[in-house]
């Protein structure tokens, strides 16, 4: 080829990101709407990671989104859809989801449907498990001081000293102007989040009075957090059941690829540039500070600003150059902790409507059971894992597809290690084997036949998040969130873990966790980390 | 609520702390060696690697004036072995024509069997008059030469968790070539399928793999059947005649209610069949089509705005952080402007399937063909546009992403 042809990405910027996903899009913007020029380099030939979707025949399939939380109705917006319209003038179509979710649990034939607000869902709890109202009223209360307390914690300074987060919370409580306010001017709601917070779910909810069943039918958004709930942390929990019975859950109208090709495009709007098939393979880093990156066609940028949109894994594992920089306490921090599930999803074009099809609710949790050690345990082996999470997108947009069709999608997840012995030769045969089992699964707990009306079927596993995403070993939910692994310890815990001047992470694998609303929210917050570093 | 809480702050505060302390103490505690990568991108860099350095070790010739390339990994430049696929599906090829880097889809005829363990792939390529790459190939390819190709790619494949039991094939000249690798594939696998393929040729000299087809139809009689339908028959000629029409689908194949139907052929072959297989009212996941690369007279299109046909126009391309003024015809796709201007962005499929291409059409307007138009709604939304299957049909400003090599 001729010499000197070769486009070079060359050009001034203020701070390079390492990648276009919600959390590196999200610190574009956070950047370009205070006047910086962010440079943003994505390997894929599309913004969003995950946030994305992809068209087989006739068909658009949203690749991973089921819900997200924090949008809100235009009168009462939730955080993440204050941050992209208010703050960064981002204009989304939001589609409310109709409900919260129908659970199926298999072994004990429960069949239920919840809608979203609170004393609805209390209410279609109560109906199938009668003596629930009382302490399900109890919890929820509970639940929302901690959502509460948690909101107030994210905003106080770094490495807070525990006299002053006692402090912070009493000044919340008393400036409080919430319905629950009486109950909140009594000191003791400090003591109810402190008392909650190294608890896990299990050691809270099941103390409640709570009938089992009650319990089950509560449990269900437990997939989106991935880790049983004797293990997950109750303020994570608290303040995302909140959230969505609050807010209801929202989807863009052109599947989430709308989000990221809004932001993308308001991003360069202002000024930022965002450069595709651009891989970053080192970021260089001269005695604790960031120099550069450099691209996997060899170009380097100078920059002493980064924000990686990766997990730390991976940015200390094989992106910090020289090896030698990655500090020794940062590749401990990183081995510490554990790696989320990784995903597997089947993607299904069926050439028939809902009604026929009789796939009337968009959010189905099917599960064997709701015991979430025992459905957690199933995700260790290389079969068919004992719960599904699936939603059918013609129930909240119902032109998503063409007349008489519906699009179906079918997720799970597996320890990640699960899928490291697979060979390339068997590659095909177990993703069909398991989309087989995923299907009959689906049909089974519904009574319906999809099976026999597949115009297009896709199939995704760990690999093809890894390939598409880059994500470490296909893992889609960050780090797990252990109680000492969960965000109140990683806020806690900033500075301490802050290793290398002038990079920042972003996106699930950050301080807020995994799911969109928390990784547009980390985007948002290494945006404005960088900025204060580079003296703006 | 009070009778919930235990008010000794004081253990509680404990209880905080000690999160802290737990979470310094797994992190000292564990290991200080980087994790240089992990096993789900060595597996997707094995399925999909983004450039395949292959050599090629043997060039036959086959009927209709078609060459086989066999092509084996060249080990020299770190490609170790070919990538795992699935019969139907294609490579791109990346050649470097005087100056000008252009890329080419060809479908794979070898099996994936043939594949296997460092293995081979063949691709057979139909020599065009005045074809660019095709024109190149008969030139320039020989024994030892070099040749990048992407990962295997395309959706052309059998898929038993959509398609029926039964597999009808109707192939046209050089789209036999999909259709050899999975009847090799069905034989070598013992796949639980029934294959009927009807291949329909001007004259009889231009059948292709003739007698490849005819063996693996006898190695699996009871689930392979071949059948050559020849327009133009000369007087040896004693099978069926005519063009592929509904009737003698019909006649070959069986009844059509309850089979899958695959068809890979030229353009013209398929706007033919769509027509003759309407008369079989198949619910639409009982067809599959395989792309068929550029238009070739995108002005015939009757969507087409008549006044930009013939024309020439400039396009303003930004790439990386340079811009240029080229040249675009109205009759040839703005990837081939691209590429002759010597700016070749990533493609794979140039049929606007594969998303490779995208770019961000900044201003000015193309022309897509609605039926072929496979971009998602956001990209419509945001002016992303896929150059392989757009057309200029007014002076254009375009950002285009930088090829990855
Ligand atoms: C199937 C599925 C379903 C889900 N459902 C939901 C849901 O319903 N609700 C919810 O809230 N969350 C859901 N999630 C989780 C949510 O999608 C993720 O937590 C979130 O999108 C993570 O965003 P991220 O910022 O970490 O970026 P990612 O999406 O991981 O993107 C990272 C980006 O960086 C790029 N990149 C990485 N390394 C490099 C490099 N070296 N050079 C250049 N570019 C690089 C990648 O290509 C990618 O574009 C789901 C996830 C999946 C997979
Ligand atoms: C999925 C798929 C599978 C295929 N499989 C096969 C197969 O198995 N066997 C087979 O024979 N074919 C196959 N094809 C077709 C194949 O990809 C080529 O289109 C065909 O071989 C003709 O290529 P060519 O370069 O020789 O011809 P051309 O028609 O010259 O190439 C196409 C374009 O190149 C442009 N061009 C001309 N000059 C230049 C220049 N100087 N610089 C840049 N561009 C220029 C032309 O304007 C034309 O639009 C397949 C196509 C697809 C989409
Ligand atoms: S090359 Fe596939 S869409 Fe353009």
């Amino acid at each position: 080829m001729a010499e000197g042809k070769k486009a070079k990405l060359g050009g001034a910027c203020d701070a390079v990101i390492i990648g276009a996903g919600n959390g590196g899009l999200a610190a574009a913007l956070a950047l370009a709407v205070r006047g910086a020029k962010p440079l943003v380099l994505e390997q894929h030939n599309a913004p969003g990671g995950f946030a994305t979707s992809f068209v087989r025949g006739r068909f658009e399939f949203e690749a991973a989104l089921h819900e997200l939380s924090s949008i809100g109705p235009e009168n009462n917006k939730g955080g993440v859809r204050r941050f992209l319209e208010d703050e960064g003038g981002v204009d989304i179509d939001w589609v409310p989801i109709p409900e919260a979710y129908r659970v199926i649990l298999t072994d004990s034939g429960m069949d239920a449907r919840l809608p979203f607000g609170e004393a609805p869902f209390i209410d279609a709890i109560e109906e199938k498990v009668p003596g629930s109202r009382e302490p399900l009223t109890r919890y929820f209360a509970l639940c929302r001081e901690v959502s509460g307390a948690l909101g107030l914690l994210a905003k106080t300074a770094s490495n807070p000293s525990p006299k002053r987060i006692m402090k912070d919370l009493k000044k919340f409580v008393a400036e409080s102007a919430d319905p629950f306010d009486d109950a909140r001017r009594n000191a003791s709601n400090v003591v109810t989040f402190l008392r909650t917070l190294p608890k896990t779910v299990d050691e809270v909810t099941l103390k409640m009075g709570i009938p089992p069943k009650a319990v089950d039918l509560l449990y269900p958004y437990w997939c989106y957090l991935g880790i049983p709930m004797s293990r997950m942390n109750f303020t994570i929990w608290a303040a995302m059941l909140i959230d969505y019975i609050d807010y209801g859950a929202w989807i863009p109208r052109l599947r989430s690829q709308e989000m990221s090709y809004a932001i993308e495009a308001r991003v360069r709007e202002l000024g930022g540039r965002v450069e595709y098939n651009t891989r970053v393979d080192r970021v260089l880093v001269e005695r604790g500070r960031v120099k550069g990156v450099v691209t996997a066609s060899g170009e380097t940028i100078k920059t002493s600003a980064v924000i990686a949109n990766t997990s730390p894994t991976q940015l200390y594992g094989s992106l910090v150059s020289p090896a030698s920089e990655a500090p020794a306490a940062a590749l401990r921090n990183v081995n510490s902790r554990k790696l989320g599930g990784a995903g597997f999803v089947v993607y299904l074009g069926l050439d028939a409507s809902p009604v026929e099809l009789g796939v009337n609710d968009y959010g189905y949790f099917i599960s064997k059971t709701m015991n979430t050690d025992a459905v957690y345990g199933s995700m260790e082996k290389l079969d068919l894992v004992d719960m599904q999470a699936t939603i059918c997108l013609n129930n909240a947009i119902p032109d998503c597809s063409p007349p008489g069709t519906t699009i179906i999608s079918m997720t799970t997840l597996y320890k990640p290690g699960v899928w490291d012995a697979v060979k390339p030769k068997e590659y095909a045969a177990l993703k069909n084997r398991l989309a087989d089992a995923m299907i009959s699964q689906f049909d089974d707990a519904l009574g319906t036949d999809i099976r026999s009306r597949v115009e297009e079927i896709e199939v995704a596993t760990p690999a093809t998040f890894a390939r598409y995403a880059r994500s470490f070993n296909g893992g889609i939910y960050g780090y797990e969130l252990d109680p000492w692994d969960s965000i109140i310890p990683r806020i806690l815990s900033e500075k301490d873990e802050s290793y290398i001047k002038g990079l920042e992470v972003a996106g699930g694998f950050a301080t807020m966790g995994h799911g969109f609303s928390s990784s547009l929210i980390s985007g948002r917050s290494a945006g404005l980390k960088t900025l204060a570093g580079l003296g703006g | 609520m009070s009778e919930l809480i235990n008010f000794d702050g004081l253990k509680d505060m404990a209880a905080l702390l000690e999160l802290l302390p737990e979470r310094k103490k797994r992190m000292k505690k564990a290991s200080a060696e980087p994790q240089t990568g992990d096993a789900m991108a060595a597996l997707a860099r094995a399925l999909h690697p983004e450039l395949q350095r292959l050599v090629i070790a043997d060039v036959r010739q086959e009927a209709a004036g078609a060459r086989v390339f066999r092509l084996v990994s060249d080990m020299e430049s770190g490609t170790a072995a070919p990538a795992v696929f699935r019969a139907g599906q294609y490579l791109s090829l990346k050649i470097d024509i005087s100056g000008v880097r252009v890329a080419r889809p060809y479908s794979i005829s070898s099996s994936p069997a043939d594949a296997a363990d460092g293995g081979f792939y063949e691709i057979t390529i139909r020599k065009k008059d005045g074809g660019f790459l095709s024109e190149h190939a008969w030139k320039e390819w020989r024994v030892g030469t070099k040749i990048e190709a992407s990962g295997p790619a395309g959706f052309f494949c059998v898929e038993p968790l959509r398609d029926a039991r039964h597999i009808v094939g109707l192939a046209g000249g050089s789209g036999i070539t999909p259709f050899r690798s999975m009847l090799k594939d069905i034989v070598e696998t013992g796949a639980d399928v029934k294959f009927t393929l009807l291949y329909g040729v001007n004259r009889p000299d231009e059948i292709m793999f003739k007698s490849d087809l005819e063996a693996f139809a006898a190695q699996a009689p009871d689930r392979i059947n071949v059948h050559f339908v020849c327009c133009e028959p000369d007087a040896a000629w004693c099978g069926p005649t005519g063009f592929l029409t509904a009737d003698s689908i019909r006649k070959l194949a069986g009844d059509p209610a309850g089979k899958s139907f695959f068809i890979c052929g030229p353009q013209a072959m398929y706007s033919f069949l769509e027509t003759e297989l309407k008369q079989f009212e198949l619910p639409k996941r009982r067809v599959r089509r395989e792309v068929f690369g550029e238009t070739a007279d995108v002005s015939a299109h009757p969507d087409y705005p008549t006044d930009a046909a013939g024309k020439s126009f400039s396009m303003t391309v930004h790439c990386g952080s340079e811009t240029t003024v080229i040249p675009a015809n109205s009759s040839e796709s703005a990837l081939v402007a691209l590429e002759r201007a010597g700016i070749a962005p990533p493609s794979e499929c140039r049929s606007g399937e594969c998303g490779f291409c995208a770019s961000i059409l900044m201003n000015g307007k193309v022309f897509v063909i609605p039926e072929t138009d496979r971009r998602r709604l956001a990209a419509k939304k945001f002016d992303v546009f896929h150059p392989c299957s757009s057309y200029p049909v007014t002076d254009i400003e375009v950002k285009v992403p930088l090829d990855k090599s």
